[in-house]
Formats: C-alpha cells, structure tokens, sequence
C-alpha cells in the first residue's frame, strides 16, 4: 500500500511539471480586403538574435509558392517538413484565420518573437509583415500589419 | 578588262593573307598560345552571355511563372496530380496537412492538443 501511494505521488510529481510547460495559445489573424486571391501565410518564431526557431502555421499546402514567403523560405531553405502536420488552406482577403497550438511555456518572456510573412498571387510579397514579441503582457493585443494584415492577436 | 579582274583578285588575296592574320593577332589570348581562327568564333559566343530582356520591374511580385488557382479549398496537396507541370519545386513535396501528422519537434509545441484551425 505504501508503496503504491509512494508510486503515484511520483508520477504525479512528474507529470503536473509536464502539463505547465504548455499552454493552449489562440493565434488570430485577420486580413484586409486586398482585394486579390487567398493569402498564403507563414508564422514562423525567431530567438532574441534573431535566428530562425521554428515555425507555428503555413497557410497554404503547396509547397511551389512558399518561395514567395520569402524572409521564412531564406531561413528554412523552403524545407517542407519545417511544417509538416502544422498546415492548412490559404486564407481569402477580409477573412479570419483562428489557430488554437498547444504552445511551450518557454516561449513566453524569453525574447522570442513571433512573425508572419505574407504573399498574394500577382501583388506584391510582404516577408515580416508582422513582428511581435512573445510576452505574457502582449497577449490580447491587437497589432497591425504592413499590406495584408489587418490586425494579428495572441490569447492564452 | 582581264586585267582589271587580275587586279582585283589579287588585293583580295592579299587583302585576306595580311588582315586574317593580323586581326587573330589582335584577338590572341594573353597567354600568347595561337588558336585556330574558328576558335575566335567560339569564344566570342562564350564571352557575351545572353542577356534576357524582361519587362518585370520589380522581383517580389507573385507572378504568372509560379501561379496558382483558386486553390483556398483544394486539399489536393501530393505533386502528381495532372493540373499542369510544375507541381512541385525541385522535387520537394507539399507539406502534411494539419491533423494528418504531429507538428514538427521544433521545441515550440508541447504534447498537448493538436492544433486546431479555423477560418471565419
């Protein structure tokens, strides 16, 4: 009996840790009417010297145009399993894309920073079309983009 | 009349036996090797590189060389459908869609939910 109780207080203990290292975080962009076809989307994070970390979302499954995202595709190489399992549909102009990633905790007040680069058929690429530090205060906070997007917010 | 045409052919020649000559001289290469004069030919058509004029002013637009359709709810997302022939770049594949493989092991995500997407 001891020793199931001494058991389970160490799994506990070891996975209570686990479960705060992440958080759900809601990623919302919103675009403007451009008034062109579906916007392909990178969001992607860099560390405080600004070396590519990783990526968080790609809006838009085809591979041939991601050149076009062009600040993330200098950093990844165009490496597709950079977001594999992290990718769905472009987004049209005036629409709402709402990410919900379960997202490490370190992430936050580290000097990370979150940024989307953008591209439309026949208009003009906007790489670092946002840039937004990863802070537990900045969540909730609307930010505006340079070409196509309206406003970008984080929650937790 | 005869001489005439004597005369012509013979500044021709001579014409042809000193320019020839002097024009490869002015053409040799630095390193002083003597080439056959058809070479000249050649390498002037390696030296001037052709240049493609093009109207585009600007190099960051998304242009008809990589267009794309309406594609915003085309989830075909392999490179061998038969559209047209430039499915995939260099060979690379499109990515995994969301929910069809876990998210990249880049340290960003936890092991929590997957990610969940929508677009209102």
């Amino acid at each position: 009996m001891k020793s199931i109780l001494a058991t389970l207080a160490l799994t506990t203990a070891l996975t209570i840790p686990g479960l705060a290292m992440a958080r759900p975080v809601t990623l919302t962009t919103t675009l403007n009417n451009y008034g062109g076809d579906g916007a392909y989307l990178a969001l992607y994070v860099t560390d405080a010297s600004g070396a590519y970390v990783g990526s968080l979302w790609m809006a838009g499954g085809k591979s041939k145009y991601y050149e076009h995202l062009s600040d993330w595709y200098r950093a990844t190489g165009g490496d597709t399993a950079q977001v594999n399992g992290i990718t769905g549909a472009s987004v049209d102009a005036g629409r709402t894309l709402e990410i919900t990633l379960d997202l490490a905790d370190a992430l936050f007040d580290a000097g990370y920073t979150l940024h989307i680069d953008a591209a439309v058929e026949d208009m003009r690429d906007s790489p670092n079309e946002v840039a937004v530090p990863l802070t537990t205060d900045g969540a909730g906070t609307p930010v505006t983009g340079r070409r196509y997007v309206a406003s970008f917010a984080y929650d937790m | 009349m005869k001489k005439t045409l004597t005369l012509l052919v013979a500044s021709t020649a001579l014409t042809a036996a000193i320019g020839v000559p002097a024009w490869s001289a002015m053409q040799a290469p630095a390193d002083g090797v003597l080439r056959p004069i058809a070479a000249l030919f050649d390498d002037a058509s390696q030296a001037m590189p052709l240049v493609l004029a093009s109207d585009d002013d600007d190099d960051d637009r998304w242009r008809d060389g990589s267009r794309r359709g309406h594609d915003d709810d085309d989830d075909d997302d392999d490179c061998d459908d038969d559209d047209d022939d430039d499915d995939c770049r260099g060979g690379a594949r499109n990515p995994a869609p969301a929910g069809t493989t876990a998210p990249p092991q880049n340290g960003l995500f936890g092991n929590g939910a997957p990610p969940q997407v929508q677009v209102n």
